[in-house]
């Protein structure tokens, strides 16, 4: 599986880590920036950089938790709708391996200290 | 002319207004500080948010803003004499996923102001306690339910556009209250 090789709308984007940023927060509804870059296996400053400018776009909004910023779709931004579709879309024509890692993330909890 | 600092939150949004409209930037007031307008200072924004349906570079509008005094900080601009931070939140212009159709002009003795309708600024607070779960932001809407002239049946249109209609039932009690 090559997940960095995978752009389906980074004609459009203009960006691929604008693509990466929108299909991972499609997929897992929010993200951190480490946690983004590190699925990607890519830096953090680009990454840092595409959620910065889409949060002042309206497109994202973060929150902080502890001292981590959490992002995520801003509901009220007014081509919601619009965009998940397209994102949606896009990422049914991933390969089958970069959707289920986009989207088979654990929700579970784990308790502190257990054991892997 | 009076000193910005003694100016209302209406008169300075006219000023600010009044000035950019003559640098060829349209802006118009939304937010928190449409609220303070229609409610007569009743709730206080800290901010004034304008959105630029001219679409100006930052560049000039910075330059813009410089000519009568605020400074950029970050994503606001500051003013030394003034408490209220000025931001221009990216557009379109909306409320929730709608695009705004109607726009007041306020008359002011620094300018007009063009601000959201009544109606709309309760979409707007409405569209913060629908998404956000931001009970402060629905107390704005019932100010200004209290206060001005709105059409509750574009509020309840809008919401069921929003997918938001059973919220709208919850609370259509509390905007209907009467005035104190």
């Amino acid at each position: 599986m090559d997940i960095n090789n995978t752009k389906m709308l980074q004609p459009l984007l203009g960006s691929v880590n604008c693509e990466r940023v929108l299909l991972f927060l499609l997929a897992r509804k929010e993200g951190y920036p480490r946690e983004i870059a590190g699925f990607y296996q890519t830096a953090l400053d680009p990454v840092n950089k595409q959620l910065k400018k889409l949060e002042a776009g309206g497109v994202l909004y973060s929150r902080a938790v502890g001292r981590t910023r959490l992002f995520a779709f801003n509901p009220r931004y007014p081509f919601l709708p619009e965009l998940k579709r397209l994102l949606a879309k896009a990422l049914a024509f991933y390969p089958r391996e970069v959707q289920e890692a986009l989207t088979m993330v654990r929700k579970r909890p784990r308790r502190a200290g257990k054991p892997l | 002319m009076k000193p910005l600092r003694d100016m209302s939150v209406g008169e300075l949004a006219a000023f600010i207004s009044n000035h950019l409209r003559r640098r060829g930037i349209e802006v118009v007031l939304t937010g928190g500080s449409c609220v303070t307008i229609y409610s007569h200072n009743a709730y206080v924004s800290a901010d004034l948010d304008f959105i630029d349906n001219s679409f100006t570079r930052r560049k000039k509008l910075k330059e813009a803003m410089a000519e009568i005094g605020f400074v950029e900080e970050r994503r606001y601009f500051r003013h030394p004499e003034v408490e209220l931070l000025v931001e221009f939140p990216a557009g379109p212009l909306s409320v929730g996923r709608e695009p705004v159709k109607e726009i007041v002009v306020l008359e002011y003795d620094t300018g007009n102001l063009a601000i959201i309708s009544p109606t709309d600024c309760v979409k707007d607070r409405l569209a913060a306690y629908y998404h956000w779960g931001d009970r402060q932001s629905l107390k704005q809407a019932v100010l200004v339910m209290k206060c001005k002239e709105v059409d509750l049946g574009e509020i309840a249109r809008w919401s069921r556009s929003e997918g938001k209609i059973r919220d709208f039932r919850k609370i259509e009690r509390l905007l209907l209250s009467p005035p104190p």
